[in-house]
């Protein structure tokens, strides 16, 4: 083991000794080994993506990680704990039965019904031949306006739920827009075609857990309003009043219009890009 | 366009509040002064040699050694944090654990920068690993040391990949998550290298057959300093944390940590000082009455030098022992913050000075009665090449403090403890 | 071959002429160095002149010349390098520094009682046209190593190639004699084989007057001195309250 050292021989002491020291540095390299191989391996089985958001989602604040039957107002208050992702959730058909409360004042920004919502802002619209077209929704549309820069992914491309779907960049603020579920592109559009994306499911459409973790009905509107709340919160600079009065009107093109503020904080909050 | 102001707001913890990246540079920059006259006085030592220092045949070691060893047992806190946390399941210290291991990991790298330049020939560090001498404390000083650092490296990623910016690549989070899972296999093989090698440094100086002051009894291959020096480091762990923490959050003006954490780390810091003293009196009747005598040596010899005499001895262990255990275990002193700095600071200051005892009066008590007592003065290059190594690890845990999630409650961003 | 070298140094007879320290260092080709001090210059033999502390027509005064005691037990030097770079030899009980292995720490420095190890804390460098007289036999030390006394190993080596080429297998004592020994003008200076009993230098190392210094280390060293001088002999004991001078060859 030690060659070209004279006069070395071996003694009970370097056996122990040699022997702890190896043990420990082998522990030590076994750890680093496996979390590499751990982290390969998730990235093979395409959990990366879901650790990835699974871990993002543990560090948003309790505020904006309410419960879907919250926002309907089937529940009084209830915190997800799922990630989001309603389709491993048992809690979830217990509370879908309940009927919805909640208040549907006027908010200024459009949804429409036939459309399901992502947390990170994107809409869903089932197509006819079984793709879904996929856009984002109004908040976000005049938050980021006409966007500088729109980097799609090519047709016929996967894409993992909450994976980055594209890129958007205004005003050198980077923006990654959330895939809303999981599947294969197979179309693009743009901001003039008012969808970004055309995507064939992995399900079926059919299938309950295609579109179950996504917002729709009255969830998206209690949803909505409070995701202005925010947005309003966080667009009057520290000294001012806020900007926009309640129950206004959101202005297209707002990240022109409001220069000042945080954007890399409203961008991040916003379309959850962590 | 958005301002044109140079801005790092990207790179920092969402909803932590940081001073602006010039005040911030501004901060930076004296340190980073220090850091480069530091860098100049060790280039100058690794270049010309270690005559640059004022060290000498006699003094073959100097302030360096003596620092090693002060800023290694200081950095024990990150061990034993980690230890109490994973091991021992004290959750209710996880909040300071990211703090203990980036304070850790800047003492450790330090020390081990600092060694190399000390060895005369860097270059041939590595034979230790090739043909070790098993019977030589340093060699367990080596093997536990390099790997520890290594288990301090890999429990550092985790928090460094937690930086915003980061944490945006998959695979670094992946990898955080993954890696983050097992840290207590890292926090326990950490346990095991650093009860070795803190005993190990103290072992150092109790092996000296040849220098009676330092030579101890013992059990087995191990000298009393061996487990004193665990005890001493364990002890003083979690004050220098304590004042750590005290002065971060003085400088940033946030409040990081409950006051009850404080109090726990103080109580447990004064509870092991305290045995610590008891184990050290014992030691050192044993050695005043038995050892050195049988070695040849009259214990008075070793106290009738002007500047350390007696008084060295009752500083050590009452003064800065015994007392600052009172002051730390008991609930009233411990509640008052005042009180518990400057007992958590003579809890530090008292563990200093028996690095200190241990190696420079060692050194400078003459052995041949023919000998003399003899005084040495570091040079500026030994001083600087240490002040860059504060200087270093400011630098390291300003940088640490400002983007990563340092003090982050394990859940949530809007837990009770704020201020990230 | 199998032999405990050692020697007794008769204090009485030296007269601090330093004369072995020059031949030490013109053997071991020792760097003579202009900005080295008595705390930092390469002396690995180093007489040092000490008193009985008295003053006046009481004062006594002798040379001890100081060296690698060679210590047979425990050998603290030994024991604490990380490295194997210090051995003793099995063969001849010399405790040898391989300059090749060592690093530098200087932990050995600390280890020695004696203060008889010293570190290259310069580049090695010879007045001009003093490098053509160097020992072709000894290798020069490079900067950031420890060195010490090891017994003129070059002289042993080149006693034991003599031997071979003789055909016998044990050398001849009077091929192999340290520099310092040969140099003493005086023979204060006795070389042997400790561990043969009917070496002269053994039966000397037992006599009443020699004694070893801080011999209750437990050390075994086996460099032995001696004396008639009782507060000479005194010198053995950490305790003598004697007053100490350096003296530099």
């Amino acid at each position: 083991m030690f060659p070209g050292i004279d006069g070395f021989h071996w003694t009970l002491g370097h056996v122990l000794f040699l022997s702890l020291f190896f043990a420990v540095v082998l522990t030590i390299l076994v750890t680093v080994a496996s979390a590499a191989w751990r982290t390969s391996r998730d990235f093979h089985s395409h959990r990366a993506i879901d650790l990835w958001w699974r871990s993002q989602f543990a560090e948003l604040p309790v505020s904006d990680r309410r419960c879907r039957h919250e926002l309907a107002g089937r529940v009084l208050s209830r915190t997800c704990d799922n990630a989001f992702d309603c389709r491993h959730c048992e809690k979830y058909s217990q509370f879908a039965v309940l009927p919805a409360t909640g208040n549907v004042g006027p908010l200024g920004l459009d949804y429409a019904d036939d459309r399901y919502y992502h947390r990170g802002h994107t809409w869903v619209k089932p197509e006819e031949d079984g793709t879904v077209s996929v856009g984002i929704d109004e908040l976000a549309a005049r938050l980021v306006g006409t966007p500088d820069l729109v980097s799609l992914p090519e047709v016929g491309q996967g894409l993992e739920v909450n994976q980055t779907a594209w890129r958007m960049k205004k005003n050198g603020h980077e923006i990654e827009v959330r895939a809303p579920l999981e599947g294969t592109v197979v179309g693009i559009g743009g901001p003039k075609e008012g969808w970004y994306l055309k995507i064939r499911p992995r399900l079926e459409l059919r299938e309950p857990a295609t579109l179950r973790h996504l917002l729709c009905g009255p969830e998206v509107h209690g949803w909505m309003s409070r995701e202005l709340e925010r947005l309003q919160l966080q667009l009057h600079a520290p000294n001012t009043a806020p900007a926009l009065a309640d129950g206004g009107v959101l202005m297209p093109d707002l990240m022109n219009v409001v220069p000042p503020a945080d954007w890399d904080t409203v961008l991040a909050d916003t379309f959850l890009q962590g | 366009m958005a301002s044109t102001v140079l801005t790092d707001a990207r790179w920092i913890t969402r909803g932590a509040e940081r001073i602006s990246l010039s005040r911030f540079l501004l901060w930076l920059s004296p340190w980073a002064v220090l850091l480069a006259v530091g860098v100049y006085a060790a280039a100058l030592c690794l270049f010309y040699g270690l005559n640059q220092t004022n060290m000498d045949n006699r003094f073959a070691f100097g302030l360096w050694i003596f620092l090693d060893l002060g800023i290694i047992a200081l950095g024990a806190g990150a061990f034993f944090t980690g230890f109490l946390v994973y091991i021992l399941k004290r959750v209710e210290l996880k909040p300071i654990l990211n703090t203990a291991v980036v304070v850790g990991f800047i003492c450790y790298s330090g020390a081990v920068a600092i060694l190399m330049i000390d060895v005369g020939q860097p270059l041939r560090a590595w034979f230790t690993f090739w043909h070790p001498n098993t019977h030589s404390m340093l060699t367990e000083v080596t093997f536990c040391i390099s790997c520890y650092l290594l288990v301090l490296s890999l429990e550092y990623i985790p928090i460094l990949l937690r930086n915003r910016q980061l944490r945006r690549l998959p695979s670094f989070l992946v990898f955080e998550h993954q890696l983050h899972k097992l840290v207590p296999v890292l926090a326990a093989v950490g346990t095991l290298l650093s009860f070795f090698h803190q005993g190990s440094l103290g072992g150092l100086y109790g092996v000296l057959r040849g220098r009676p002051f330092a030579f101890r009894d013992g059990f087995l291959i191990w000298p009393s300093t061996f487990f004193l020096f665990i005890l001493s480091a364990i002890a003083s762990g979690p004050s220098f944390l304590v004042l750590i923490i005290a002065t971060v959050e003085k400088v940033t003006g946030r409040k990081l940590v409950p006051q009850e954490l404080y109090r726990r780390l103080a109580f447990i810091s004064g509870v092991l000082l305290a045995i610590y003293v008891a184990v050290k009196c014992i030691d050192t009747l044993v050695w005043l009455n038995y050892t050195s005598p049988a070695a040849g040596f009259a214990p008075w010899q070793y106290y009738q030098h002007k500047g350390f005499g007696t008084p060295i001895l009752f500083a050590e262990i009452i003064l800065l022992g015994l007392l600052p255990a009172f002051l730390l275990t008991f609930r009233k002193t411990a509640a008052s913050k005042p009180w518990l700095l400057t007992a958590a600071a003579m809890a530090c200051a008292g563990v200093l000075l028996n690095r200190f005892v241990l190696t420079v009066q060692t050194l400078a008590l003459p052995t041949l009665p023919f000998d003399d007592f003899l005084q040495y003065t570091p040079s500026w290059q030994e001083v600087a090449s240490f002040a860059g190594v504060i200087a270093y690890g400011v630098i390291v845990y300003s940088l640490s403090y400002r983007y990563l999630p340092l003090f982050a409650a394990p859940k949530g961003r809007d837990s009770h403890v704020s201020g990230n | 071959m199998s032999a405990r070298y050692g020697m007794v140094i008769d204090v009485d007879r030296c007269t601090g002429c330093g004369a072995c320290m020059m031949a030490c260092a013109a053997e071991n080709n020792v760097p003579a160095l202009p900005q080295a001090t008595a705390r930092t210059g390469l002396t690995p033999l180093l007489v040092r002149k000490v008193s009985n502390g008295n003053n006046g027509e009481t004062r006594r005064e002798a040379f001890i010349p100081i060296m690698c005691m060679h210590c047979e037990h425990d050998t603290p030097c030994v024991k604490v390098c990380p490295q194997q770079a210090v051995e003793v030899d099995e063969a001849t009980g010399i405790v040898m520094q391989m300059a090749q292995r060592c690093l530098g720490c200087r932990y050995c420095m600390t280890a020695c009682p004696y203060h008889a190890r010293y570190f290259n804390w310069w580049d090695p460098a010879w007045p001009p046209g003093m490098e053509k007289s160097l020992n072709p036999g000894v290798a020069v030390r490079m900067r950031g190593v420890v060195e010490k006394c090891n017994l003129c190993h070059a002289r042993l080596h080149s006693a034991k190639e003599k031997a071979a080429v003789a055909g016998k297998r044990e050398i001849d004592p009077a091929d192999y004699v340290p520099a310092c020994v040969e140099a003493c003008s005086t023979n204060a200076i006795h070389f042997g084989d400790l561990g043969d009993a009917n070496d002269p230098v053994s039966k000397e190392a037992h006599s009443p007057q020699a004694f070893r210094l801080l011999a209750r280390l437990g050390t075994e060293p086996k460099l032995y001195y001696k004396s008639n001088e009782a507060w000479v002999r005194a010198l053995a004991e950490p305790n003598s309250p004697q007053a100490s001078e350096v003296q530099r060859g």
